[in-house]
């Protein structure tokens, strides 16, 4: 049986090169595509992942019947090419012509052509049909050092406390500020900052990566391979106390800077990670066990959030689901069905997550953006996952949550609701009939109906369970009533809890 | 789909190279139409790259629906699993709840491969499948994607043999949900029994479609639903409700296509016409505003813009010539509209930036982002012009008052031109 895709997660390897390559301003990519696979890579996905207008310095060939039935896409590349040239759009900048699926579908492979070019262009066949976004970034790097890096730095010396960043891309949720917190972190640890590639630097300056001591990848998804041909040691960005005090400490050994670097780790706890000892000593962390959590990120975001909210705060993790995903973790249909039967009080993950709970109408749960795809702005550099302000930022943001929560359920005066409202869903009571013979007061329950309201609780996040419970013994009652039944049957809490969509 | 982008050196004196041409992926316009309809699963036959964007846009601007797709990489392609991934992905979408509707979206490396239609079931269960074309290589914008789709939709499911009813009109086109509310109110008091709007959220629409007196295409690009419904013997009504004058002959035309009683007709068209006037006198448009989205529907807007008193010099649009956009065409051009372009790229947006430095922008998002940067109010027409009300004195209002509310606002986009580059400039 071939394999079926649900709500695709991860983008192709031509998205990565151009996410890649572009983010340098000395760069120009015609893409070898049909006018849709630029406009989504240039436009339209890239306004809501990374608020840009749209990537200027990218053009494409426009792939149309006429190539794909035969004549190949050579003489549009070969004209697209002469134009920008002619309007001057090419000076100063390394061409790289791109493949996509499509062009790789007809077989156009495009190295000879791009020979007679404006000398240095190359051609990157971004093998779109095989491989995923991650690979491709980390392919597409190391293919730019072996091309516009490695010769020119065989005579750059290694300068004792540089450091360089790789990664981020265009396209990497929560980029900037992750960076900026690794950057802050780096500096504390006695780093002095080299390069960070290939957000912050041209394609000239790329073998000047040679000259860092040491190499911080940002993602475990990519960035490893050019950081292993680069030989100078390298680390992980880090996630949560433990293991950013860790990388600090690290580095320092790296760097030769330990002291600095132990300095560092004392001043931040007194600073940045009071909040933390300050909310776990509080009535807050008192939460954290019963706060259950489901992740859909990134692979470093979900080492991280399950190292640091899992292992370090105590919150049970539900389901965790890696980009790309790691074997033997549920897949979208698996975490789609979990998802409607029993949402954690906390996901973090797509716009994919978002429309599954959505489905399920799961008002109980609290959904933390933390992946693409779905449209977000994340540019403030006040909103890191990583680093120890990454850690205070989730930790604040969860109980903040928690606190919306606790309000929303907190009962308001009817007489506000709306009158046209089946009832206040915030548990206010809504005004019983006066029905003859209506008895103020609880009304008994059948053993059998309290047993399918205890199991209706028994699926919804611990800490609105309270509120949940009042919420549906008022329904249950009202609907009693109204029924002019003595006492709460089985078969009405029936009805009750499957007019309600949790 | 014959004609093709016009690319490279254009030979036409004074015209920029075509580097840039300005569409939304065209298929997308088929999934917005598609993943609306309750009931509807659409199956996307396609590589990852392209399904990862699609189903991007169409979640954030389609619907919040699931989208299920076989796996198209090298190792299926290879293999020839096209089909048989497809029809796999087809088994999990009529496992949905109340899927009533399959539609298979199938896209460039699909169509390169080959996905023969009677390899394909035609239903599942309840399930109707319809298989939908819409290769970027071959449909050459966003809105005619809209027309393939709707159009292979009422060729499984429109009734050709259907008794007509015929006091009934189907209104085409997507368009703001209030409008076909207004369009209907006004022709009920003419004697119109019934409306359906297409597309629309309903299978049953589609199926009822057959079975009404008149088509009234609001937009000038749905050239093969148009057809389908000419198959069916059902009359066109030309024009669309649009400004003062395209209103009043719209809804004279509607009156005589579906025979209803002369007076009354003439009354409330009248009456309209009254209220448009009126409303213009309240608001009326000065300076000069350029069109330029690629929704299609350019030459409309446009149209009513000069109505209210606005000069416009400049109009672009993603779809090609075509008959159906002819009338507003030469009702601009007969209007002091100095240039209409199809096709269009981003160079010839900017190059009319340079000629007739306009008071307003309405755009997409590239050329918006031109605009701003040298101090011009733009707009993206596709997100602040499709999300108002369009139609009719109703319509007018809506739109004009959202244009001089942007007009005023000019001075802010000159003072954060000056903050973020200005300085710069100077420095």
């Amino acid at each position: 049986m071939p394999k079926v895709i649900r709500d695709l997660s991860d983008s192709s390897s031509y998205w990565a090169a151009v996410w890649t390559m572009c983010a340098m301003p000395d760069v120009h990519v015609i893409c070898d595509a049909p006018i849709g696979c630029f406009n989504l890579v240039a436009t339209a996905v890239p306004d809501y992942t990374d608020a840009i207008p749209h990537i200027e310095n990218i053009t494409p060939s426009i792939i149309t019947e006429h190539e794909g039935g035969g004549s190949g896409t050579g003489p549009a590349v070969q004209r697209t090419y002469e134009n920008l040239r002619d309007t001057g759009v090419l000076k100063g900048k390394h061409l790289i012509v791109v493949s996509t699926a499509e062009s790789e579908m007809i077989g156009s492979d495009l190295s000879d052509l791009v020979t007679q070019f404006q000398p240095g262009t190359t051609f990157f066949h971004s093998e779109s049909l095989s491989d995923d976004e991650w690979l491709g970034r980390d392919r597409v790097l190391q293919w730019l050092w072996e091309n516009y890096g490695q010769s020119g730095a065989a005579t750059i010396a290694v300068e004792p406390g540089l450091v360089n960043i790789i990664g981020p891309t265009y396209g990497c949720f929560n980029a900037p500020s992750d960076l900026h917190e690794i950057k802050r972190t780096i500096e504390g640890a006695g780093g002095r900052l080299n390069l960070v590639f290939p957000y912050e630097t041209t394609l000239n300056d790329m073998a000047q990566l040679a000259r860092a001591q040491v190499n911080v990848v940002l993602y475990k998804e990519f960035g490893h391979t050019l950081a292993d041909s680069l030989g100078q040691p390298w680390l992980h960005a880090p996630m949560g106390m433990q293991g950013t005090t860790q990388f600090v400490q690290k580095l320092g050994d790296l760097l030769g800077t330990q002291e600095k670097a132990n300095a560092f780790i004392q001043q931040e706890k007194k600073t940045t990670l009071s909040a933390i000892w300050d909310l776990w000593k509080g009535p807050q962390s008192d939460w954290f066990p019963t706060t259950n959590i489901g992740i859909v990120a990134c692979g470093t975001y979900v080492d991280g959030f399950t190292a640091f909210l899992g292992d370090e705060l105590g919150m049970p993790i539900t389901f965790a689901s890696s980009r790309p995903l790691r074997p033997g973790e549920l897949d979208n249909e698996g975490v789609r069905q979990l998802l409607h039967k029993s949402p954690p009080a906390f996901v973090f993950g797509s716009i994919n997550e978002k429309i599954y709970l959505s489905e399920a109408g799961a008002r109980y749960t609290n959904f933390v953006p933390a992946s693409f795809p779905g449209p977000i702005v994340r540019r403030a550099v006040g909103t890191p996952f990583m680093g120890y302000r990454g850690a205070v930022y989730l930790l604040q943001e969860i109980v903040n949550r928690l606190y919306e929560v606790l309000f929303n359920f907190l009962p308001v005066d009817s007489a506000y609701s709306r009158p046209s409202g089946t009832g206040a869903l915030n548990g206010a009571a809504k005004p019983v009939n006066n029905k003859p013979g209506h008895v103020p007061g609880n009304l008994p329950w059948q053993p059998e109906a309290k047993a399918l309201l205890d199991a209706a609780l028994d699926k919804l996040p611990f800490l609105p369970r309270i509120s949940a419970s009042r919420e549906i013994q008022m329904q249950a009652e009202r609907a009693a009533q109204e029924a002019e039944l003595k006492e709460v049957t089985a078969e009405l809490i029936q009805t009750v809890l499957a007019a309600r969509k949790n | 789909m014959s004609d093709s982008i016009p690319l490279g050196t254009i030979t036409q004196e004074a015209k920029p190279c075509q580097l840039h041409p300005q569409s939304m992926c065209p298929a997308f316009g088929s999934l917005r139409v598609l993943t609306r309809i309750e009931g509807s699963h659409p199956v996307m036959a396609t590589d990852t790259g392209c399904l990862y964007g699609l189903t991007f846009v169409t979640h954030f601007y389609g619907a919040r629906k699931s989208i299920l797709a076989p796996q198209l990489g090298t190792a299926e392609l290879m293999a020839g699993q096209v089909v048989e991934g497809t029809r796999a992905a087809i088994e999990v979408a009529a496992k949905e709840p109340g899927c009533q509707l399959i539609p298979v979206v199938s896209l460039c490396v699909a169509e390169t491969a080959g996905l023969p239609e009677e390899m394909l079931p035609k239903k599942i269960g309840n399930a109707e499948v319809v298989l939908v074309r819409v290769p970027a290589y071959a449909i050459h914008s966003h809105p005619e994607a809209k027309d393939v789709a709707l159009a292979a939709l009422l060729k499984r499911l429109g009734n050709a043999t259907a008794p007509k009813e015929k006091k009934t009109l189907a209104l085409l086109g997507e368009v703001f949900p209030a409008d076909p509310l207004a369009i209907d109110g006004l022709l009920r008091q003419m004697g119109v029994e019934a409306t359906i709007t297409l597309p629309g959220r309903s299978v049953d629409d589609l199926r009822r479609a057959g079975h009404v007196g008149a088509l009234a295409p609001l937009h000038p690009f749905y050239k093969e639903t148009t057809a389908v419904f000419r198959s069916w013997s059902i009359p066109i009504v030309g024009g669309a409700p649009v400004g003062i004058s395209g209103s009043y002959a719209w809804l004279k035309a509607v009156g005589s296509l579906l025979d209803l009683d002369p007076k009354l007709v003439n009354d409330v068209a009248e009456g309209e016409r009254a209220r448009a006037e009126a409303m213009l006198k309240a608001q009326p448009l000065s300076g000069r505003i350029f069109v330029t989205g690629y929704e299609g529907t350019e030459l409309a807007y446009a149209r009513l813009l000069v109505e209210a008193g606005a000069e416009v010099p400049y109009v672009s649009t993603s779809i090609g010539q075509d008959p159906l956009v002819l009338p507003d065409e030469m009702w601009l051009r007969a209007r002091g509209t100095k240039e209409i372009v199809y096709r269009k790229s981003l160079e010839e947006d900017v190059a009319a930036l340079d000629k007739y430095p306009p008071d307003v922008v309405l755009g997409t998002t590239p050329f918006c982002a031109i605009a701003k940067e040298r101090g011009i109010p733009a707009m993206y027409f596709t997100n602040q012009l499709a999300s108002r009300p369009f139609f009719l004195s109703t319509g007018m209002a809506a739109t004009l008052g959202f244009i001089n509310q942007t007009m005023k606002g000019h001075e802010r986009y000159q003072w954060m031109q000056s903050f973020f580059e200005g300085e710069a400039v100077d420095a």
